[in-house]
């Protein structure tokens, strides 16, 4: 019986790691290559969850038939926002912080028109599979969360083989590493910083697809989120997509014996105490590189 | 001659024109956004919609109503700052309370302070109402601690003595209201935040009487909560065949059951504190079937009530709102409507909108001579409690939310009992 327990716990850290993987690798990766923290990531999941509830609600689509679109919506979202907002202070020295200030801004702006639009009321999207399990003796796999895990893996791994070998991925790669190296070999940094970013948006925009039927929502719940992405980033290596996705399931698991074993109200408590931890013990996290001195 | 004359209409239709747009001001700041989001837009059409009726018929004493209206995130200290906005810069004549405990906990001091009665609509912890205000009066029928014995009296009136569930878990949200509902059911002291002193203590609680015993409690964090399938897989192992959930948020409501569904718990009956919203059904479908919640309105309860002076029923508050809104009511928007009304006839009892008075008018309410709402009849305890107001327990069933609790108030639909699957 108690190993029972512990597999569930298990499955079920397991289950939820695979939906928060996806939602954080959009963010490591736009933080990798641009240094942008986009603290208006979240919100953009929401985008994502809006458009497939609105397909399920209205046409009876499937999210996962919509999370292609999703993804292309949010990813062109993601070129208008980078001409617009983002591309005219790249090199600027403070750039990063300044994206800080601007992402947090644009937060509230989506938050904003999601509420004006689509008012304030909790939304979910409920496909069978949604509140549905397989069971294996005792141990039950959720199969919305299961699902979406797949999904959320496969994305990753398409996106993992694109950097690693394609041209313009080993282009996007080198800017990640160094970018001025980059742009001193030929490599158009403006192209591959547009590209990326438009990637990472759309990846929001897949993950909230995945979101609409695992977690109801409505148009302040990107506060929620943004804490607990930031820690997943920040214990993978900031920039890592590796290691946002080992973090997203470490973190999960942990959170699950930890809920188990000592109450709901520490589980949540695991992502903020491993970002602490991180920050003072371990800052470039498992995999980002080491900070440099100045 | 002709000029003098000219003037002079002018000036007297200036006079009339400003003495027709004299206007008594309400403020009122709700969670628009955040996590009351939902219950905080329905109170929004609930005051809106009052307020529109009552100018659309003349205003009170001739006076027409303007409303302002804030959105404070669901944040305690932004509902307090914009309280001291509305009554020290744009001088309010009376104010409409907000939703939740946590938020109306903190409010009550500062309208206490500046003398202004608060009329709550939903901040049903006793502990806002030992403070001493003298001010303050509840919209809805009892404070949330007492929540409990509407479910007991439905267990030992409704469920045969055999069949009655023996177990029970009771899974909370860490939130002021929820901790009330709680505490009533679990038999706890309440304590007073500001002196640490005790309240009341409800021991042994609503539960114990009920020969219920408790074999699960937890509690989740006020935000923030996404481990939903652990916390109701963790309730289906404890076996218990009540299960009682309590939170201040619907949405919360919903996670849980599509998690419980999810891991096929199997309860004879599951209790809620939240669940009345047409979004809980939305989200839940038929793994709402059976759930029952307390509630302070339904849409079939025949009460009639005052407005603008003249009888205006339950019946005709549903036909109004879902009129001019195109869907119908919920408990979240007919409870501020009883605010207004109770404002609207305290404003008319004392004559105009003098808070001391108004405050006075209401205190003085009997249960021959009360406050006439949607939501029935209203006189109140030397604490701001209401007098003789069982809460309605209600129950989801084939999409439909009906009125199963108490029976003699007015027609209900039978109990279904036990709950048979989601």
């Amino acid at each position: 019986m108690i190993m029972a327990d512990m597999v569930q716990i298990l499955v079920l850290g397991l289950a939820l790691g695979g939906v928060y993987a996806l939602m954080g690798s959009g963010l490591s990766l736009v933080f990798g290559v641009m240094r942008i923290v986009n603290l208006a990531h979240p919100s953009l999941v929401m985008v994502g969850a809006y458009i497939a509830y609105w397909a399920f609600r209205l046409g009876g689509v499937d999210p996962m038939i919509t999370l292609p679109v999703a993804l292309v919506i949010l990813a062109a979202t993601g070129v208008l926002l980078y001409k617009l907002v983002f591309e005219r202070e790249a090199r600027s020295a403070k750039y990063s912080e300044m994206t800080v200030l601007l992402t947090f801004a644009l937060a509230m702006v989506v938050e904003g028109a999601l509420g004006t639009a689509f008012t304030n009321t909790q939304r979910v999207t409920s496909p069978d599979y949604a509140t549905d399990a397989f069971f294996i003796g005792s141990v039950f796999i959720p199969k919305g969360q299961l699902y979406s895990g797949i999904v959320s893996l496969t994305i990753i791994s398409a996106l993992a083989l694109f950097l690693k070998y394609s041209a313009f991925g080993n282009a996007i790669r080198a800017t990640t590493q160094n970018r001025d190296a980059a742009e001193l070999l030929g490599v158009n940094v403006n192209l591959v910083g547009l590209v990326s970013f438009a990637i990472g948006i759309g990846l929001a925009g897949a993950a909230g697809a995945l979101v609409s039927f695992v977690f109801s929502f409505f148009p302040a719940k990107h506060w929620e989120w943004i804490a607990i992405l930031m820690s997943l980033v920040v214990l993978g290596g900031m920039g890592s997509i590796l290691g946002t996705v080992l973090a997203a399931f470490i973190l999960s698991v942990i959170a699950a014996y930890v809920g188990f074993f000592f109450g709901a109200t520490w589980s949540t408590l695991t992502f903020f105490v491993a970002l602490f931890v991180v920050l003072l013990v371990r800052p470039q996290g498992l995999f980002g590189e080491k900070p440099e001195l100045a | 001659m002709k000029l003098g004359k000219l003037l002079a209409s002018s000036a007297a239709a200036a006079l009339i024109a400003s003495a027709a747009v004299a206007e008594i001001k309400i403020g009122t700041s709700l969670p628009l956004t955040g996590a009351f989001s939902i219950a905080g837009a329905k109170h929004e059409q609930g005051y809106q919609l009052c307020v529109d009726m009552i100018n659309e018929r003349g205003g009170i004493n001739g006076e027409q109503l303007e409303l302002i209206m804030s959105d404070n995130r669901s944040d305690p200290a932004t509902a307090i700052a914009q309280y001291e906005r509305f009554i020290n810069v744009d001088g309010v004549n009376a104010v409409f309370g907000t939703f939740s405990s946590r938020l109306t906990f903190p409010v009550a001091n500062i309208l206490a302070k500046n003398g202004l009665v608060h009329p709550v609509p939903a901040g049903g912890a006793l502990r806002i109402y030992t403070q001493g205000h003298k001010n303050i009066f509840y919209f809805q029928p009892n404070a949330a601690e007492y929540v409990g014995s509407s479910l007991q009296g439905l267990i030992s009136d409704l469920v045969d003595e055999a069949d009655r569930p023996k177990t029970a878990a009771v899974v909370s949200a860490d939130d002021f209201f929820a901790n009330a509902v709680e505490t009533g059911f679990l038999g706890l002291k309440v304590m007073d935040p500001a002196t640490g002193g005790e309240v009341t203590d409800l021991a042994p609680g609503y539960l114990a009487d009920a020969g219920i015993e408790v074999v699960y409690t937890e509690k989740w964090p006020e935000e923030g909560f996404n481990d939903w399938l652990n916390l109701a897989n963790s309730i289906k192992r404890s076996g218990a065949e009540l299960i009682i959930a309590l939170s201040a948020s619907a949405e919360e409501a919903v996670q849980l059951t599509r998690a419980l569904k999810t891991v096929r718990a199997e309860p004879k009956m599951v209790y809620y504190s939240q669940g009345t919203q047409v979004e809980f059904y939305e989200g839940t479908q038929e793994a709402s079937e059976a759930i029952l919640m307390h509630t302070s309105w339904h849409p079939d309860a025949p009460y009639v009530g005052e407005l603008a002076g003249e009888p205006f029923s339950n019946a005709d508050f549903v036909a109004e709102f879902t009129e001019r809104n195109g869907f119908a009511p919920d408990e979240d928007a007919a409870i501020p409507f009883a605010v207004c009304q109770g404002i609207e006839q305290a404003i008319r009892g004392a004559g105009e909108a003098d808070n001391d008075k108004m405050g006075a008018w209401l205190a003085a309410r009997t249960s021959s001579d009360p406050v006439r709402t949607i939501l029935g009849a209203f006189n109140w305890d030397s604490v701001g409690l209401p007098i003789d107001k069982p809460f309605m327990v209600a129950q989801w069933n084939g999409g439909e939310l009906q009125f199963v609790y108490p029976t003699n108030e007015f027609k209900t639909s039978p109990l279904n009992y036990p709950k048979k699957g989601w």
